[in-house]
This record gives structure tokens, C-alpha cells and sequence, in this order.
């Protein structure tokens, strides 16, 4: 009853007319951002923060959570229309996302795309009410060995899930593999591909890529293709999703929910791992995998679910104790620092108003992006009518400013310029581009990973089933390339006997 | 003759757009290069410095966050900018370690007219709390008995969190195990989690943590005691005399910026390191207002510059 009570004391601090006014500002201002690439919430935060010093800490802190998840909440919705990635949690959301869109089913892809992020924070809320403390407990447990282990088993889960022609899925991923290891090594400070070029010692941006191959590389697609635009408009059927739309999307919402709120709560996974291992997963679970690609609804409604649960859980580790997953969550630290609230277990007692009052605004600015999105999708739709010849220099143009937004660095548009030429060329010639971005997160993080864990241990590669959740975690592996190759196996055995 | 007397004209109208650019700077919105992204320190002290020259001077001072390569590309961004003080770097401790780790895109010994510190920030070595040195000496000694068992994280090679204990260990002749993460964060959750034994970070990256206890102070690297820690002891009083580690955060132009302008800029700077609001800015970052001369910071950096070089060279510390 104790939570009961929490929740209404926190909605009581979160319905004054202030805070909802600061957490209307926080998720309209997100979501806007939201819709451009590049610009993010971490630059957006940046600027905001100073003004926030003078509101009390409450409404500091709703709005600037407001932000956060409502730039993942609009990252979705140009992902959907016009394959371009807001975020970077929303790269996956174009895979199927553009596709529906492109049937003439934008209305349903955004309408699910809302649903599964409302379902998705409200039990990221419920969770951190709950069970915040302990779970940030968990965040503490993983160490190299224990990522290393999962990143491995996601990987090899990707590489056996691969459909269609394996080589090119497989030339992608190392590919991907090497575009990410582009920058300075981590371990010994040496430049790795970057020849001489300061821009790159850093490393390739995955907004750029993801903005690249998929925003660009589709315009030039589309561009090359000497008939009529395929412009939207003649054939769009609903603007809300149909009772078996709705159905086919359950399961994946709940799942992606769960995948979200796990790797939320780790701090060591990027923003994309979520997303990802949900579309992977609604694939394999898929009777048909094949229609995956081609305008699925479960790879839209799985992918945004689990990245909501995933930016929402993140708050776990930072609230409670004080580890920032992000860099918006480092600054979100500083924020409280700076209001001279110190975040651990103890906010929770000391500061009740403010960790009560920040759950309670979470879920209500999720309620509000609902209210805000459902009633905006006629108006998304309608935008796709617009002529080609108009959509796709504003296209070009906002993702020229999104891009230049990140670092105010004129290469890496150029950069976006030339992955646009290469995923072009990838399209054409039938080469999947999801391998290659999946190689590109989980690459360095798992080589970091790896190295680490084997630094900290002196060179010894014991350490990944000496300790147990790296065990169950390489033991999840095994089994899953067990059950992978065995029917092949047996497929094989029964045309030998045949 | 008339060649000279076009000459003298041209000197003459050149003195005046000097002293007229002094007297009416600035005459357009001012870029303060920060190069590193948003929400290092460095970011937060340019936002700071910015928002004081905007009120002050009437012309926008605006941020642009350049990362990239430690610095360096912001760095070269404002090297090559005109030198009329309308483009102004945020530098720090990197500054002055970038030299000998990268093969630099300028000279960084004529590169830069020095305009003033803010603020500086010494480094904090915080343990495992379940380790049982209780002091710095402590530690030392259980160094010296199994070299290259202890382990520290850092933020990366070649940063502030590399280089402090860099420092440490060639003064106490010791042998600990650096472990290099992307950023000072995932460095700390390691040390949190008991799988690294130490960080030397920043105060503000630590401090929360030495609050709820979840990390245990040793020393802190500057010749006195943080106003913001200050049951800490320094490094000097708990058992290695003499070490002194702390980032700074100050401004600088390109070279060949009029004096008049940077005068203008340093005295501005030195008022708003005395407002309240910096001041309390400050004290939330675990810094302190650095007040010097232009003159004197340009010493500084090159006295900085030499001391940290020898450190990268001993250590053994290489980026390409």
C-alpha cells in the first residue's frame, strides 16, 4: 500500500499547474527535437539547463525528463515516414517502419509506434517505482567479462537469425565490424583507419551512418528510379491500427517492454542494443519471418516499445545511484548536483517530493506524447503528400542540419554525403543494411569489452565462465547455436538416409 | 613619394580600425569554441563565461561545441581564425598534453594569445571502500609490495584521469595497472563495483559517490585542502609530498588578437569569477576561481605544457 500511497503523493506533486506546464514545455520541446537527426537531447539539455537553475528542482527535473523521452517518442515518427532516423534508437524503426508507410499503412505504423511507447513507459515507470533500488543493484554486478558474454550471444542470435542470402549478411556485419573500429583504440591510444584526419580520431558517428544509408541512400534510391514517385498518397487505407494490427502487436510490445527495461537498467549498453535485440527477436518468434523488411507491424511495435522501456529504465541506475548511462543522464546528474541533491537510495526518504514527483511525471508526460502523437498522425499522413520534388530536399536539408548539429562539423555531413552514395549502392546490389549497423554498435563495444575484461584479468580467458552471469550468459549462447544448427543437422542426416 | 604617402595613409587607418576595434568589441556575435561536448567541464564553464560576456558586452557569445581528438580540432578551428577576438577557445589541461600526443595541425607554442584561467579543479584518488589503506601511504606501500596488482580506471589515454596517477606513480616509484574506459562515468562503476581498486578523477565525478559512501577518499591533489571536501586531506599530507594534479579550464584567442581586446576580455573575466553565481557554480564542480594575468597564464600553460610532457615521456604515454 506504501507504493500506493507514493503515487498519489508523487501525482499530487506532479498535477500542480506548474510542473504539468513544465512537463508539457519538456516533451513538446523533445519531440521536436526528436524529429531531427542529430540534434539530440544531450545538445538540447546543454543549452536548457542554466535556465533550469532558477525553477525549483521538481520541475527542473520533469522537464528536462520530458525532453528526454519525447525525443525518443519523435525520433520514431520521421523514421516511419521518410526513413529517417530522429534518434539513434530509432534506426531500427526504419527497417519496417518506411516500409508500412510506403503501403500506404504510415497511420497504423505511428499509431503503434505510440501505443507500445505508452505501454512501454508505463511499466518503465511502474518498474522504477517499484523495485529501483535493487534493480540498480544489478547495473553493479556486470562488469567486462558479464557484457562481453551478453554483447557475444546477441551477436551470434543476430548472425544465425540472418535471412536471406547469408554471405551478404555475413559481409555486412564484418563490415559493419570495421567501419566501427574506425578512431582511436581505446586500450592503447593508437588511430586506428583514421589517416590523419582529426574529424575521425573519434570514431564515426551512428547517427551519421544510420542517416547515411538509410535517409539519403533511399532519396538517391528513389530519385534513380525513373517512374512515377511512388508518393503515398493514392493508397492510404487507416489511419489507425485495425483490431488485428492491435493483435499482431501485443506480444511484441510486451516483449520489447521486457528487452527494454533490461538493458535500461544496465548502464553499459548503448541506445541502440534494445531496439535491436527486439527486432530480432520478433523475427525469430515470427511464423512468417519473411515478411520482415517488407512492412511488418511486430517490427515497429517490439523495437519502439523496447526503446522507450530502455531510455525510461535508465533513470534506475542514475537516480538511485548516481551512475549516468548517458551522456544525458550525466547531465541530468549534474542538474540535481547543481540543486544541491545528491541522487542515491537516499532521494528516495530525503527527497520524496522529488523522486515521487519525477515517476508520476513520467507517466503523465508519456500520456501527454500519446495525446499529442494520436490526434497529429492525419496530419503526418497528409504530409506524405506532398510531392516528392518538394519532400526530399527538405528531407536532405533537415538532415544536413541535424547532422551539422552534433559536433557543428561541416565533415560529417560530408561524411552522411558519402554512406548515402555507399547505401545506395548496397540497396541496388541487395546487400542488407541492419547486419551492418548492428556490426557497427556491437563491434567496438564488444572488442572494448573483451579487452578489458582480459586486461583486468591478467590474460586470462577463465574469467568469462568462472563468473556466473558471464557463464549463464556464454551457457544462453551455446544453446542457442544448439538449437540454431541442429535441425539443419538433422535435415541433412534425413537426406542422407533418404 | 606617393606610394609612401599611400603608405602612411594606410598605417594610419590601420592604427585607427586597431583602436577602434578595441574601444567598440565586440562589433558582432562572439564564437567560444568549446572542444569537447556538451556537459564536460569544460562545456559548463564556457556556457558560464558566455552568458557573462553577453550581459556585460552586448554582443552574443555564443558556444560551439567542437570535439574531437582530445581537443585538437576545436583547437585548430580557432589557430586558424581570424584574429580580431571574435573567435575565442575554451582550453584546459588537454591543451597542454595534446602536444606531445598528437602530431598538431599548429604550433603550439605561438598558437595562442593567453586571455585569462576561470577556474581550476584538482584531482580526488578515490578507493574501493572495503580496500584497508586509509591513507595514501597506505597505499603506496601495498603498491610497492605487489607491483602492478592494483588497478586504477581512467576516462581514456592521455586524459586528466590517466595522467594524474601517471604523475603518482613515477613520484612514488609504485607500479599500478591502468585501465583505460570511454569516459570518466563507466570508470567509476567499475571502481563502485569493486572491480578496479581506485580512479583519480575529477571532484565532481567522485563526489557523490563519497557522499553515500560508496567511494573512499585518500587525498586530494592540490597544495591545500578543497573547500568542497574539506575533511579530505591533500595528497602531500596523507603520504606523497610535492603531488599536485589539478585540470584548469581558461580562455584563450588565436594569436596576434590586439592586447586592448584581450585586457578588455581578462577583466571581465576576473569580475565574473567573483559573482555569486559563479561562485556557486564553482563550489558545485569541486573548482576554484584561478585568477591570473594574461601574461602570467601564458607562463602558466608553458610551465604546465613541460611538467605534464614529462609525464606523457616517462609514462610512456603514446596516441599516434
Amino acid at each position: 500500500m506504501d507504493l500506493f500511497n507514493n503515487l498519489i503523493f508523487g501525482f499530487g506533486v506532479a498535477l500542480s499547474l506548474q510542473n504539468l506546464f513544465y512537463c508539457f514545455v519538456g516533451v513538446l520541446v523533445g519531440t521536436l527535437i526528436g524529429v531531427l537527426p542529430g540534434i539530440g537531447p544531450l545538445g538540447t539539455i546543454a543549452i536548457l539547463l542554466p535556465i533550469t537553475y532558477s525553477v525549483s528542482p521538481v520541475a527542473a527535473m520533469i522537464m528536462l525528463a520530458g525532453i528526454y523521452y519525447g525525443a525518443q517518442y519523435g525520433g520514431s515518427t520521421t523514421a516511419i515516414l521518410v526513413n529517417l532516423p530522429g534518434e539513434t534508437s530509432s534506426v531500427v524503426t526504419c527497417i519496417d517502419g518506411y516500409q508500412m508507410a510506403q503501403q500506404g499503412r504510415a497511420g497504423p505504423a505511428l499509431a503503434i509506434a505510440a501505443i507500445g511507447s505508452f505501454f512501454a513507459g508505463t511499466v518503465g515507470t511502474l518498474l522504477i517505482a517499484l523495485f529501483g533500488p535493487p534493480l540498480a543493484d544489478v547495473a553493479l554486478k556486470f562488469g567486462a567479462p558479464e557484457y562481453f558474454s551478453l554483447m557475444l550471444m546477441g551477436l551470434v542470435a543476430a548472425a544465425v537469425l540472418a535471412q536471406g542470402d547469408m554471405v551478404k549478411s555475413i559481409a555486412m556485419v564484418v563490415l559493419g565490424l570495421l567501419l566501427g573500429i574506425i578512431g582511436t583504440d581505446v586500450n592503447s591510444g593508437v588511430q586506428r583507419f583514421s589517416f590523419g584526419i582529426f574529424e575521425l580520431t573519434d570514431g564515426i558517428g551512428f547517427i551519421v551512418v544510420a542517416v547515411g544509408v538509410f535517409a539519403v541512400g533511399e532519396i538517391v534510391n528513389n530519385l534513380g528510379e525513373r517512374q512515377e514517385r511512388r508518393v503515398l498518397s493514392a493508397k492510404v487505407s487507416n489511419l489507425f491500427p485495425t483490431w488485428q494490427d492491435l493483435k499482431a502487436s501485443a506480444g511484441p510490445i510486451v516483449r520489447g517492454t521486457g528487452l527494454g527495461c533490461f538493458f535500461g537498467v544496465l548502464p553499459g549498453t548503448g541506445p541502440a542494443i534494445a531496439s535491436f535485440s527486439s527486432y530480432m527477436l520478433e523475427k525469430k518468434l515470427a511464423k512468417d519471418p519473411d515478411r520482415f523488411g517488407k512492412g511488418a507491424i511486430e517490427g515497429v511495435a517490439g523495437p519502439e516499445a523496447a526503446n522507450n522501456a530502455d531510455a525510461q529504465c535508465k533513470f534506475i541506475p542514475m537516480l538511485t545511484l548516481g551512475l549516468p548511462a548517458s551522456g544525458v543522464m550525466a547531465l541530468m546528474l549534474g542538474a540535481l548536483t547543481i540543486q544541491g541533491i545528491q541522487p542515491g537510495p537516499q532521494v528516495m526518504t530525503q527527497r520524496p517530493e522529488l523522486f515521487w514527483g519525477l515517476i508520476a511525471s513520467m507517466w503523465i508526460g508519456n500520456a501527454m506524447l500519446v495525446v499529442l502523437n494520436l490526434p497529429l498522425i492525419g496530419l503526418w499522413v497528409r504530409l506524405l503528400q506532398v510531392p516528392y520534388r518538394l519532400l526530399f530536399p527538405a528531407i536532405m536539408a533537415f538532415s544536413a542540419i541535424g547532422i551539422f548539429s552534433v559536433n557543428n562539423s561541416a565533415f560529417e555531413i560530408h561524411l552522411t554525403a558519402l554512406f548515402g552514395v555507399l547505401g545506395f549502392m548496397w540497396m541496388r546490389l541487395g546487400f542488407p543494411l541492419a547486419p551492418m549497423l548492428l556490426g557497427f554498435v556491437l563491434g567496438p563495444m564488444m572488442e572494448e569489452y573483451l579487452r578489458r575484461a582480459m586486461l583486468m584479468s591478467g590474460g586470462d580467458p577463465s574469467v568469462f565462465v568462472t563468473r556466473p552471469i558471464s557463464l549463464a550468459f556464454i551457457i544462453a549462447t551455446v544453446l542457442i547455436l544448439v538449437v540454431m544448427v541442429a535441425p539443419s543437422v538433422r535435415k541433412r542426416r534425413e537426406a542422407f538416409t533418404d | 613619394m606617393r606610394t609612401m604617402l599611400l603608405f602612411k595613409v594606410a598605417g594610419v587607418l590601420l592604427a585607427l580600425t586597431a583602436v577602434a576595434t578595441a574601444q567598440e568589441y565586440p562589433t558582432k556575435p562572439v564564437r567560444i569554441i568549446v572542444p569537447f561536448p556538451p556537459g564536460a567541464i569544460n562545456d559548463t564553464v564556457g556556457r558560464m563565461v558566455a552568458t557573462h560576456l553577453s550581459n556585460r558586452l552586448g554582443k552574443q557569445f555564443l558556444v560551439e561545441n567542437r570535439a574531437g581528438a582530445g581537443g585538437v580540432v576545436g583547437a585548430e578551428l580557432v589557430a586558424n581564425a581570424p584574429k580580431d577576438g571574435h573567435t575565442l577557445l575554451i582550453v584546459s589541461l588537454a591543451i597542454t598534453v595534446n602536444p606531445w600526443l598528437y602530431a598538431l595541425p599548429y604550433d603550439h607554442a605561438k598558437a595562442w594569445a593567453p586571455v585569462a584561467p576561470v577556474a581550476t579543479a584538482p584531482n580526488v584518488i578515490a578507493i574501493h571502500p572495503d580496500l584497508p589503506f586509509k591513507s595514501v601511504k597506505d597505499l603506496i606501500e601495498a603498491a610497492k609490495k605487489q607491483p602492478g596488482k592494483l588497478q586504477y580506471g581512467s576516462s581514456g589515454v592521455g586524459t586528466f584521469l590517466h595522467l594524474g596517477p601517471e604523475l603518482f606513480k613515477l613520484m612514488a616509484g609504485v607500479d599500478i595497472l591502468h585501465i583505460p574506459y570511454k569516459g570518466a562515468a563507466p570508470a567509476m562503476i567499475d571502481v563502485i563495483g569493486g572491480r578496479t581498486q581506485m580512479a583519480f578523477g575529477s571532484i565532481p565525478s567522485s563526489i557523490t559517490h563519497l557522499r553515500s559512501g560508496k567511494l573512499r577518499a585518500l587525498g586530494v591533489g592540490a597544495a591545500t585542502r578543497s573547500t568542497t571536501l574539506p575533511d579530505v586531506p591533500t595528497v602531500s599530507e596523507s603520504g606523497l609530498p610535492g603531488y599536485e594534479a589539478a585540470n584548469w579550464i581558461g580562455v584563450v584567442a588565436p594569436a596576434g588578437t590586439p592586447p586592448a581586446i584581450i585586457e578588455k576580455l581578462q577583466k571581465e573575466i576576473a569580475l565574473m569569477q567573483d559573482t555569486p553565481e559563479a561562485q556557486k557554480q564553482f563550489a558545485n564542480e569541486g573548482a576554484e576561481a584561478l585568477r591570473m594575468s594574461s601574461a602570467d597564464f601564458g607562463k602558466f600553460i608553458a610551465s604546465e605544457t613541460v611538467k605534464w610532457g614529462r609525464v606523457v615521456k616517462e609514462a610512456g604515454i603514446k596516441a599516434q
